[in-house]
């Protein structure tokens, strides 16, 4: 029995296709490697239960600020766009000029259609108050701020951090700062 | 023929969608925008009418932009958040100090884009001249950040 030969043209597209392609594929499978990095430092990895079945791994880390977390590893390419979701007292301004200030690489957009992450969060002032200053001899407020990151599209949550700072000599200026300071370990450089 | 000519235009039209394909990866690129001098800026209504010291703070430096009334004849957005606290009694008692707490933090943002081309925050423990000195220093800083970008 002879074989039939393809078509010229067949065996022509499949290879232009291929050439189209490649690149893509090429990327994607970059963009998966870049999730999964190394870990921060100072990590504790949580026992995962296998009777549960396949729980996000999630990653704690402790500073002399705060607390974070970070979820599978994520990682957030540099210079994604990032809405800023409005906060009480309006803590997002703080967050943008620390994100300024530390030089994260991050474009802040003011549309969430535009966004491809959005960074949403609580925050509390407290002013001194008299037995502070008497036994202290502080002035300074109590910060406190709490943040998290989530990818617009799937809602899904990689990142959070919590700062406190009993003696805050710039209040929300440094929680905001101690925040975007934060954000800027798992932007990929 | 006809075969041919049908081959060689398919070819040219997979060649075309692959170079279109492999130039759409790069989107995340860092921002190029400058504030260029004599733009056109609105500014937002802030908390406590912070608005308006800006607007004084920004004639007072001669900061290189044209403050407009309304937001449709602008190029740029202001916006931000400020926050005072008087001294209450316990500060002018036990630490010696009258004067007020002033917070405020701004936004520069593109309206056409969205994209935020430049922020700033400001924390005094004890502000001489209240909100008119974080203002001004707003203003100093917005007039520092576009003169020292050309």
């Amino acid at each position: 029995m002879f074989r039939k030969q393809p078509p010229k043209s067949l065996v022509l597209a499949a290879l232009t296709l291929g050439i189209a392609w490649y690149p893509l594929v090429a990327k994607s499978q970059e963009n998966n490697a870049t999730q999964n990095q190394s870990q921060p430092d100072n990590t504790t990895k949580p026992t995962s239960d296998p009777v549960k079945g396949s729980a996000p791994d999630l990653n704690q880390a402790s500073s002399d600020e705060g607390k974070l977390a970070t979820v599978n590893n994520a990682k957030i390419p540099s210079y994604a766009r990032v809405y800023i979701a409005p906060m009480v007292g309006g803590f997002e301004n703080y967050v943008i000029a620390g994100l300024r200030n530390k030089k994260v690489p991050l474009t802040v957009v003011m549309d969430r259609t535009k966004a491809d992450y959005e960074i949403s969060g609580v925050s509390e002032s407290e002013k001194a108050g008299w037995a502070k200053m008497l036994f202290i001899g502080a002035q300074n407020s109590n910060e406190e701020a709490s943040i998290k990151i989530a990818d617009v599209k799937t809602g899904a949550v990689i990142f959070g951090y919590s700062v406190h700072k009993t003696n805050s000599a710039r209040g929300k200026q440094s929680a905001g700062e101690a925040c975007a300071k934060h954000i800027k370990q798992i932007v990929i450089e | 023929m006809a075969d041919s000519r049908r081959v060689a235009s398919m070819v040219v039209f997979l060649v075309a969608a692959a170079i279109t394909a492999s130039q759409a990866g790069d989107k995340n690129a860092p921002p190029t925008q400058k504030i260029p001098k004599g733009a056109k800026v609105f500014v937002a209504p802030i908390a406590e009418g912070f608005d308006s010291y800006l607007k004084d703070a920004i004639t007072k430096k001669k900061v290189p932009v044209e403050v407009t009334t309304s937001r449709d004849q602008a190029d740029y957005e202001m916006t931000g958040a400020a926050e005072t606290q008087k001294a209450s009694t316990a500060k002018k008692v036990i630490m010696g100090n009258w004067h007020s707490r002033e917070e405020a933090s701004i936004t520069f943002s593109n309206i056409k884009s969205g994209e935020v081309v430049w922020a700033y925050s400001v924390h005094e423990e004890a502000s001489t001249h209240g909100k008119r000195s974080s203002a001004e220093s707003c203003a100093k800083h917005l007039k520092d950040a576009i003169e020292g970008q050309q």
